[in-house]
């Protein structure tokens, strides 16, 4: 059986989730107020639209909440999705609820009150703007735990201030570590004794914190 | 922050969202001698107290968690959320019990059918509608009692 995925409010976010979740296979019906926002959403094909309050019961009952596995809340006020979530959770029994807030503050208090995931578009996006205004030369970089901890890829230049230097020399904040090094064909896991040399691409785990801090450290941008 | 510190050890009553139920609440409670704050996100709303009323008013998000800490949650005794939004008391009421620990805490609602989402928290609610309809039914089967003695 398919899994059923119900989308609540959010226009663009809506949209382009309804989307890619499509292509992967899962059956996804979203619900909004807007008329207008349903008929463009209605385009989407496979997509199945109802126009309501997702926060009235009632609504949630038409589509089909009690079917549901996962719910989304992705409108704009957090109260909102509080309310959604906690109704799809205690009198639909959805499996997993995901609540979208705009309040990095209330995270907490979200995952306490049982939602299953909390989003803060905020904290994520101004993350990931932070990263790309400073670190330019960042290969990749893969933000988990709602991004407060981070895996990136860093590439040792020739001008590299740890070039030739020993990990046990280069003054790392405590909160990161050097998870990898790979230096042409071969990965090597780095102990304090190995020597960093240029052409190196070092695998980083760091807490958001200590990100930027470590990465101006080792390569002196 | 100093200005809280006289009234803890008294009954202290939070009312969130200066609504006209929420200005007629806080003056009867401040006037039968209760300490009272009363949080509204416009300056505007607070025209709605009587020029009488003797407690806090505070301008500012009652959702937001520095505004409610600044109003000293932790030492109220009772919560009122009275927002025009059921789904902001419920949030505000699930903030007061949960996080900050508040013993009484009462929401009004005006749609009953999300009453489920209060229920396993323990919040009373009101709702102004059903209450309404209540009086209303009383006050017309009074008229027809009347109506039959004639």
């Amino acid at each position: 059986m398919k899994t059923k995925i119900l989308l609540i409010g959010g226009f663009n976010k809506a949209k382009s989730l309804a989307k890619s979740l499509i292509k992967k296979g899962y059956k996804v019906t979203a619900i909004n107020k807007d008329m207008e926002c349903c008929q463009l959403l209605a385009q989407i094909e496979h997509l199945t639209v109802f126009v309501g309050d997702g926060t009235k019961p009632f609504v949630l009952e038409d589509a089909n909440a009690h079917n549901a596995d996962i719910a989304i809340a992705l409108t704009d006020s957090d109260a909102d999705n509080l309310v959604i979530c906690k109704l799809c959770k205690n009198k639909y029994n959805v499996k997993k609820t995901v609540a979208l807030i705009s309040d990095p503050k209330k995270t907490d208090f979200f995952y306490h009150m049982g939602i299953d995931s909390v989003v803060c578009a905020i904290s994520v996006i101004s993350n990931v703007i932070e990263q790309q205004a400073f670190l330019d030369e960042m290969a990749t970089l893969v933000p988990i735990g709602e991004g407060r901890i981070s895996i990136a890829q860093i590439p040792i230049s020739q001008a590299a201030p740890v070039v030739d230097k020993k990990l046990w020399e280069i003054k790392l904040p405590k909160e990161v570590i050097i998870g990898c090094i790979m230096r042409g064909e071969k990965n090597i896991v780095p102990r304090g004794d190995t020597r960093i040399l240029a052409g190196d691409v070092l695998v980083l785990i760091s807490s958001n914190e200590h990100e930027v801090a470590a990465i101006q450290e080792l390569t002196g941008r | 922050m100093g200005l809280f510190k006289t009234i803890k050890k008294q009954n202290y009553t939070i009312i969130i969202g200066c609504s006209r139920m929420g200005a007629n609440l806080a003056d009867t409670l401040s006037s039968a001698g209760r300490s009272v704050l009363i949080i509204d996100r416009t300056e505007e709303a607070f025209k709605k107290l009587s020029p009488f009323f003797g407690g806090i008013s505070l301008v500012g998000d009652g959702t937001e968690i520095l505004v409610l800490n600044e109003a000293d949650i932790k030492h109220a005794t009772e919560v009122v959320a009275v927002t025009n939004s059921d789904n902001t008391n419920i949030l505000l009421a699930l903030l007061a019990k949960e996080h900050f620990g508040v013993g009484h805490v009462i929401a009004r609602l005006s749609d009953p059918e999300r009453e489920c989402v209060y229920q396993e928290f323990g919040i009373e609610t009101i709702c102004p509608a059903e209450l309404s309809a209540k009086e209303i039914n009383r006050l017309l089967s009074v008229e027809e009692v009347v109506e039959e003695d004639e």
